[in-house]
């Protein structure tokens, strides 16, 4: 980016001395002000220019004195009447009236859906409960040992409708076993032990949240696709890979632009599929019973691929097979192959040629909707329907994804949505008192909350002016109010924390140091997370953070903000954010007061729609703060752009505003209706249609 | 776990490498920011690269004036280190202190922007860096072509921005965290690094490494499939990915001595790691100091072992909130008092020494220039050639902005050591006199080997006078 008002790329002398003829103030504005401002003047991480409500002087002296943000002192004089000129021709209005469309992309696994993936993808082997040869007609085992002497086992499930005496098991020396016909599809189930205690299974290879604090088991069956129990061990591939790499302000570990396959990367993931592959031992027989090799390449392969195999493709891995000659070694080879293809690795969303714009077919839809809404491949029955048609059309697109958020996994997906949304991924990596195994309770009911909220008929105003939580024993304690009768069930929170995620611990303790709050982290935490309104970063003299003086309180220490003029044009917006937050310890514990001297928790919630925008809310403390957030337009916006930029696994570009805008539009016209907004991000005919990845910086 | 030994046989030809690797730069889409100095006969005295990077830049010119405390300065032959330099004592004569470079002002005052520039010489990162082309051009003979090793760098979310590493224009990469897991990687014989042999000694060695290859050429196959249905962007990362199973590809037909070979016989024969931080203390400041010793550790011993030529450590990342004043043992140690990286180089507007901030600052800043001896210490106990493997190893040490609180990207505190085989004179102050950063990053690729004139924007020759022999 070149920087200052500078002809043909070379820095010029005394800059603010050029010659107007010679200048491009268009340039200059697109190269220095538009990432921020936006290339129409409409705001983007910065606020909105255009149209300039004040006089032209007063926009001249602001960029003359503070802009660009990096170097004041770079367009001054007549390089600031230039800039502001072109300001003032500028309409504000992005133009979408050539609708544009997300790139094309290939997106590569994320440590997280790889897991989830290999872990799916061998689920029918794992040990213990297991479908069997082909559990549609042979059945499903279930197997228990329980720990202490029990008179009764039985399995109940949402195969049952959770009837605890409809599915006795037999005792079999000590070991509890039924078998029973389950359908194809996916299960949540668990063990009841004498008729009350219910556990889940510890051989399952999958859990989900019960809703009650603790976890049900999962079973997939699939029809004609599994081998009895051999009890497989499966390690996960994903240990030794090195973490995501997140754009700037980006919530999310997806990586659509960034996931990059390093030599780093290139080496885990052979070694990782080679690991997979001999764990199966044996067992890869029952992986496609059955089947020849090109059968077994096509069945497999098309599972993990997420698309059918062309004639050439079967045929490669055919090939690579014949190195080996026994059976079983010929199908781990298969297998270490296909799981480290870039094929398997790059979630597709390439499309194809649909008239003058890509499209992606019913396979790329079947991944999208299963990584966006579950974090995992899709299963059979999914890529099964794309190849019947019925994710061709946007009705099934929707259908499909309606069913999918009553899969148990969505809950767990929503929960890793919320985490990182809320930036709770670091609460791990902090230095608190409050121990590791707690903050992660606290982080747990945070994420539970949240996905609560989404999935159980919660408004869009719970999730900010909410008064209970859902918590275990410690997180009770945590919070100073009793353990609830079941653990993870909701709980009354103290008067002062009724406001939703701006009331939990685990926000109030991320967004600190480790011996002071921080109301700059938690002011920026509301203006990014939750506004989606970006500040660039500090000028180089802005200074750090004051020490801790004895004699002050936080808020006192931060005056400067507001008393010096250049500080305040951007802590205007955010330090009284964070001064609601101050009868917040940096452990996320309640105080009335800071080392003896009072604490102050009102302000003003300043242009909460936009900077520039002339909206001030008058608060008292976070519920205030909640209060009008909720109800603030710009909140409601960013949430629906937050779940935009995930199903998209990157920040938006702003070409892109447009698509965001759609959706953050429907989303208030169907009344904040959340199932909604998970549905139509995906689903939306917006989604799949695609063009050529713009090759423009972010 | 159980370090394996290496043992090569043989020798191989680099220039071959060198060749081909001019001609893949050539061809790759940074070919205009790399400028081959055609006129230079090939062939640097250094071996190996090593960057050194550590946060939060040095008490430089402060914002109100004061002038920097961190240059060395020469009078009469005699080197005098400023007080965060005086951990250096007695390596003076190894290094030469480069004062003066600049990497221009676009994002000047911001950490990321210099985190961006500090390797490629780009505005933005929008370009490789010179760690990344060393590893693809003269590296990449190497086993392991480029080894990025961290110490809690990738901690609290770490976004893209704090990374110092591009293999391709505007994506960087993550470092490895985890000493043991880089340790294993290195030392217990992964798919890239199979123990070198001759290709008919054990048939079930060659029939896993035939296995190896085919797997892999599916794998190609497959990438130019996925090549010829995109365009832009995405072609640029299937180019990443293909150069990535390229390197196990080479590294699989590898039979004989790697093209850089430990320095002597024996420096390789007993790779070991002593490192006990637990998981779920690995995020405290009070183990940030031996997760460094660590990667530091693997990092010589990888280079020992003709493992790599081409390092990057880099201790924590810009903006730190890594509480210093916990790390036991060191000057600034105060377990009553949370002192972090950053919060410390935001000393103020003057040089106050009755200011907290300050004197930590100073006090950390000495702290790093300690480690980087620590590790010039290490190279230079590993005997290789008449000397040691200092005398055939670059080691920069960097950071990503000058002064602290200015975030200044003038007046960079770059520190460099080793002779390259006596191709550099050291035990200088170098005044460059505002050049820019690149020149040096290109004087760099020269001692390797890969003669350029100019890395980068508003470079246009590898700095003069630093390689003199």
């Amino acid at each position: 980016m070149a920087a200052g008002c500078r002809e043909g790329g070379e820095p010029a002398g005394p800059r603010s001395d050029l010659p107007p003829r010679t200048f491009d103030a268009a340039g200059y504005y697109a190269a220095e002000c538009a990432f921020c401002h936006g290339g129409a003047g409409q705001g983007r991480r910065g606020p909105a220019l255009a149209p300039w409500a004040g006089a032209r002087d007063e926009l001249i002296a602001s960029i003359d004195e503070t802009m660009p943000f990096s170097d004041p002192s770079e367009c001054t004089g007549r390089c600031a009447e230039a800039v502001a000129d072109h300001v003032l021709s500028l309409s504000g209005e992005l133009d979408c009236s050539a609708p544009p469309s997300a790139p094309r992309r290939l997106r590569l696994l994320t440590r997280r859906e790889h897991a989830a993936t290999v872990r799916d993808l061998f689920a029918p082997l794992g040990g213990g409960t297991t479908p069997s040869a082909d559990p549609c007609t042979d059945g499903t085992t279930f197997r228990f040992t329980p720990s202490r002497a029990v008179s009764s086992v039985s399995v109940a499930g949402s195969f049952n409708g959770w009837d605890a005496s409809a599915w006795p098991m037999r005792d079999e020396g000590g070991t509890w076993t039924l078998t029973r016909v389950v359908p194809e599809g996916s299960y949540e189930y668990k063990f009841v032990l004498d008729g009350s205690e219910w556990v889940p299974d510890p051989s399952a290879t999958a859990t989900t949240p019960d809703g009650f604090g603790g976890v049900n088991s999962v079973v997939v069956v699939r029809c004609g696709g599994a081998g009895p129990g051999v009890g497989v061990t499966i390690p996960d591939p994903t240990t030794g890979l090195p973490p995501e790499t997140r754009p700037e302000a980006y919530p999310f570990d997806l990586q659509a632009d960034d996931g990059i396959v390093t030599l780093v990367h290139a080496t885990e993931y052979l070694s990782a599929a080679k690991r997979v592959a001999d764990a199966l031992g044996d067992s890869v027989a029952q992986l496609v019973p059955g089947s020849d090799r090109p059968g077994f390449v096509r069945t497999f392969g098309r599972r993990a691929f997420r698309r059918p195999l062309s004639d050439a493709e079967v045929g490669r891995y055919v090939e690579l097979a014949n190195l080996e000659s026994d059976e079983n070694a010929a199908r781990r080879l298969i297998v270490r192959g296909l799981l480290a293809s870039p094929v398997f690795l790059y979630r597709s969303e390439v499309g194809v040629l649909d008239g003058r714009q890509y499209r992606l077919d019913g396979y790329e839809m079947a991944s999208a909707l299963s990584y966006g809404l579950l974090g995992t491949t899709p299963p059979d029955a999914l890529l099964d329907a794309a190849a019947r048609g019925e994710l061709d059309s946007d009705e099934g697109v929707r259908r499909t994804a309606e069913s999918l958020l009553a899969d148990p996994r969505a809950r767990d997906t929503l929960r890793v949505f919320a985490r990182q949304w809320l930036g709770l991924d670091a609460i791990g990596e902090l230095s608190r008192e409050t121990s590791l195994a707690t903050r992660q309770k606290l982080r747990e009911a945070t994420e539970r909350f949240v996905a609560g909220v989404l999935l159980d008929g919660g408004s869009f105003e719970d999730l900010l002016t909410a008064r209970a939580i859902p918590a275990d024993g410690e997180v009770a304690a945590h919070y100073g109010v009793s353990a609830p009768s079941t653990p993870w069930s909701d709980v009354e929170l103290p008067s002062e924390r009724h406001a939703g995620v701006l009331g939990h611990a685990s926000v109030q303790l991320r967004y600190a140091h480790s011996d002071q709050t921080s109301p700059i982290a938690r002011g920026v935490f509301v203006r990014r997370r939750l506004l989606c309104q970006e500040f660039a970063p500090p000028p180089p003299d802005a200074g750090g953070v004051p020490d801790v003086d004895p004699s002050a309180t936080t808020r006192e220490r931060f005056r400067q903000h507001t008393e010096n003029e250049r500080c305040a044009s951007c802590h205007q917006y955010i330090d009284d954010l964070g001064f609601a937050f101050e009868g917040f310890d940096q452990e996320g514990h309640v105080r009335s007061e800071e080392r003896g001297l009072p604490i102050d928790t009102s302000g003003t919630l300043r242009d909460v729609n936009g900077f520039g925008t002339r909206t001030d809310d008058s608060l008292a403390g976070i519920a205030d703060l909640g209060v009008a957030l909720s109800q603030s337009r710009a909140a409601q916006d960013c949430f629906a752009t937050q779940w935009w930029r995930w199903a998209h696994g990157a920040p938006e570009k702003e070409a892109e505003e447009c698509l965001v805008r759609d959706v953050a539009s429907e989303f208030r016209r169907s009344d904040r209706d959340l199932r909604g907004l998970l549905v139509d991000v995906l689903a939306s005919p917006r989604f799949r249609v695609r063009g050529e990845a713009m090759e423009v910086m972010p | 776990m159980k370090p394996s030994k290496r043992s090569f046989r043989g020798a191989i030809g680099r220039r071959g490498f060198v060749r081909t690797l001019m001609g893949a730069a050539v061809a790759s889409p940074f070919a205009s920011l790399l400028r081959p100095d055609l006129a230079r006969a090939a062939g640097g005295g250094a071996r190996r690269l090593l960057v050194f990077y550590f946060p939060d830049g040095v008490a430089g010119r402060s914002q109100d004036g004061d002038a920097s405390l961190w240059e060395a300065r020469a009078s009469g032959g005699r080197i005098t280190l400023s007080e965060q330099l005086e951990p250096l004592a007695g390596f003076e004569d190894r290094c030469v202190f480069l004062n003066g470079l600049q990497m221009g002002s676009a994002d000047e005052g911001s950490h990321p922007g210099g985190a961006k520039k500090l390797l490629t010489n780009v505005d933005g990162g929008n370009g490789m860096s010179l760690d990344q082309f060393l590893a693809s051009s003269v590296g990449r003979g190497a086993p392991f072509p480029h080894l990025y090793l961290g110490a809690q760098a990738t901690v609290n979310g770490a976004s893209g921005d704090k990374f110092i590493s591009y293999p391709t224009a505007g994506t960087p990469t993550p470092p490895e965290d985890d000493p043991r897991r880089a340790f294993s990687r290195l030392f217990d014989g992964t798919v890239v690094a199979p123990t070198p042999g001759s290709p008919t000694t054990d048939p079930a060695v060659e029939l896993e490494l035939g296995r190896q290859r085919s797997v892999l050429d599916v794998h190609l196959a497959e990438l130019a499939d996925l090549r010829t249905r995109l365009g832009g962007a995405e072609r640029r990362k299937l180019d990443v990915h293909l150069e990535s199973l390229r390197s196990v590809e080479r590294s699989l037909d590898r039979t004989e001595m790697p093209p850089v070979p430990p320095p002597t016989s024996s420096s390789c024969d007993d790779p070991r790691l002593a490192y006990d931080v637990s998981d779920e203390t690995r995020f405290e400041a009070s183990v940030f100091g031996r997760i460094l010793d660590a990667q530091m550790d693997v990092m010589v011993q990888a280079m020992a072992c003709g493992l790599t030529q081409v390092g990057v450590i880099q201790g924590g990342h810009h903006t730190s909130e890594l509480i210093m004043s916990r790390i036991p043992g060191s000057e600034m140690y105060d377990p009553g008092f949370d002192m972090r990286s950053h919060q410390a180089s935001h000393y103020g507007a003057r040089h106050d020494r009755s200011n907290r901030n300050f004197v930590d600052y100073l006090a950390q800043r000495r702290w790093w220039v300690g480690k980087y001896r620590a590790l010039l210490e290490r190279l230079a106990a590993i005997p290789e050639g008449d000397g040691s493997m200092l005398d055939y190893t670059l080691v920069l040490f960097c950071t990503e902005v000058s002064d602290g609180n200015t975030h200044s990207h003038h007046d960079m505190p770059f520190v460099l050591a080793g002779n390259a085989a006596g191709t550099i004179a050291t035990g200088r102050v170098m005044e460059t006199g505002g050049r820019r950063h690149g020149d040096l990053l290109a004087a760099l690729a020269t001692a390797m080997g890969e003669p350029l004139a100019g890395f980068g924007w508003e470079s246009r020759e590898a700095l003069p006078g630093l390689i003199t022999g």
